[in-house]
């Protein structure tokens, strides 16, 4: 932590990316919006051995070791949004409280398919939750950010950040026109923790459905803020558990043997 | 890492946090301040809490509930945090911690370039296992409730 050439190094990159600003473009079918964050991230790869060799081995273990810690500021910013809506989220409906368990939809399918294209321990980071805020910290806490679990969670976070918005409209457009289910319950699923993708889902829905405009917003901003309630705790004791579980039962199945080394649980 | 070197790193990122926030939001070095100190001291608080209480719960769950908790309107002292804290930018936070894990990434670079496209691939099927997940469930339950 008394590495001042690396806090120095970070330090330009913040200023560099936060001058940048904003950057989104149209690109038909919805927005892409890139952040300072991203361009904070992509530069911050560039400093390594491999490229501009600005760091070196120690610089890039030490900001490892720092990233748990650097989260806990951004949750703690984290529940204070959540705080003012509280009252709010407690008068939610049962409809709006128990599809939040359809979270768990990504570990079902998301596990299985990450194992089938070959990923191990990553698939665990990437397919416990939909990976925002509370889950990399949650992953960082207990894996390490630089773990397989750690490369999961923050692939998916970046993949969220750069397209999530953009693929939830489209989302739920599919889904409006294809699946037998009720706009009142797809603007319920569209909280899924991250205030730009449920905007864009919803923005999605309100356009198939202007009479009923209102009710979706409404309880696509409800089921977000509950996300934002239950999404730690959620992946704690259920996602989590539930994607050790299933990736011991596919691991065996797949590779005919029990999970060791550094395929096995921490 | 004790809890003194958490704080001295917490005051570290708060600082760069600060930086992020005068440039990338309205609001001047001595309006954030006071938002980011709240947030330092939630942050050390809930890490000492994970740390001395038993059950073995993450530092996460303790954070976010506190903050969530000292920010609940009606609770003393709330008004308070939800003026200073409003002025600390979420996305602005973020900026710190990526640079960080962009500097620490450099070195599994190959591993992230082994799983990459596999991981975009997996992002998308998250999303809509969450999304058609919750979306079912709701429709099962507005049904029974005939709220639909």
């Amino acid at each position: 932590m008394y590495n001042f050439k690396l806090h120095a190094i970070v330090l330009i990159l913040i200023i560099a990316a936060e001058m940048i600003g904003n950057i989104s473009f149209k690109i038909g079918i919805g927005t892409i919006v890139l952040l300072p964050m991203l361009y904070a991230l992509i530069m911050g790869i560039f400093t390594a051995p491999k490229f501009l060799k600005i760091v070196n081995l120690k610089d890039m273990n030490d900001a490892s070791s720092l990233i748990g810690i650097t989260l806990m500021l951004l949750m703690a910013r984290y529940g204070t949004l959540v705080g003012p809506t509280l009252p709010e989220i407690l008068k939610a409906s049962p409809a709006l409280v128990l599809q939040e368990f359809g979270n768990l939809g990504t570990v079902l399918l998301g596990i299985p398919v990450a194992m089938y294209f070959g990923l191990k321990r990553e698939a665990i980071g990437a397919a416990h939750s939909i990976a925002r805020e509370p889950n990399v910290a949650l992953i960082g806490e207990r894996y390490g950010l630089d773990s397989a679990e750690g490369r999961g969670v923050m692939g998916v976070y970046i993949s969220g950040t750069v397209f999530g918005t953009i693929f939830f409209g489209i989302l739920a457009s599919l889904a409006a026109a294809y699946l037998p289910v009720h706009p009142y319950a797809l603007a319920m699923a569209a909280g899924v923790g991250s205030a730009s993708m449920m905007t864009a889902a919803v923005g999605s829905l309100t356009v198939m459905y202007p009479d009923m405009a209102e009710q979706i917003a409404a309880f696509g901003a409800a089921s977000n803020m509950l996300s934002g309630l239950d999404g730690v705790y959620m992946s704690i004791w259920m996602a989590l558990p539930l994607s050790e579980w299933l990736y011991k039962r596919i691991y065996k199945f797949k590779y005919g043997v029990e999970p060791s080394g550094e395929d096995a649980a921490k | 890492m004790t809890l003194k070197d958490s704080l001295i790193v917490l005051f570290i990122v708060g600082a760069m946090s600060l930086v992020a926030n005068v440039i990338g939001t309205p609001y001047g070095v001595i309006e954030s301040i006071p938002g980011l100190l709240i947030l330092i001291a939630m942050a050390i608080t809930g890490m000492a809490m994970a740390k001395f209480l038993p059950g073995n719960i993450p530092a996460v769950a303790y954070v976010v509930t506190l903050a969530c908790l000292l920010s609940y309107p009606g609770v003393p002292g709330s008004e308070y945090v939800n003026a200073y804290v409003k002025k600390v930018g979420f996305l602005q936070l973020c900026t710190p911690i990526l640079a960080y894990a962009g500097v620490s990434i450099g070195k599994d670079l190959d591993a992230f370039a082994k799983s990459g496209w596999r991981i975009v691939v997996i992002s998308c099927i998250v999303f809509i296992g969450t999304y058609i997940g919750s979306a079912v469930i709701a429709q099962c339950i507005l049904k029974a409730l005939g709220q639909i």
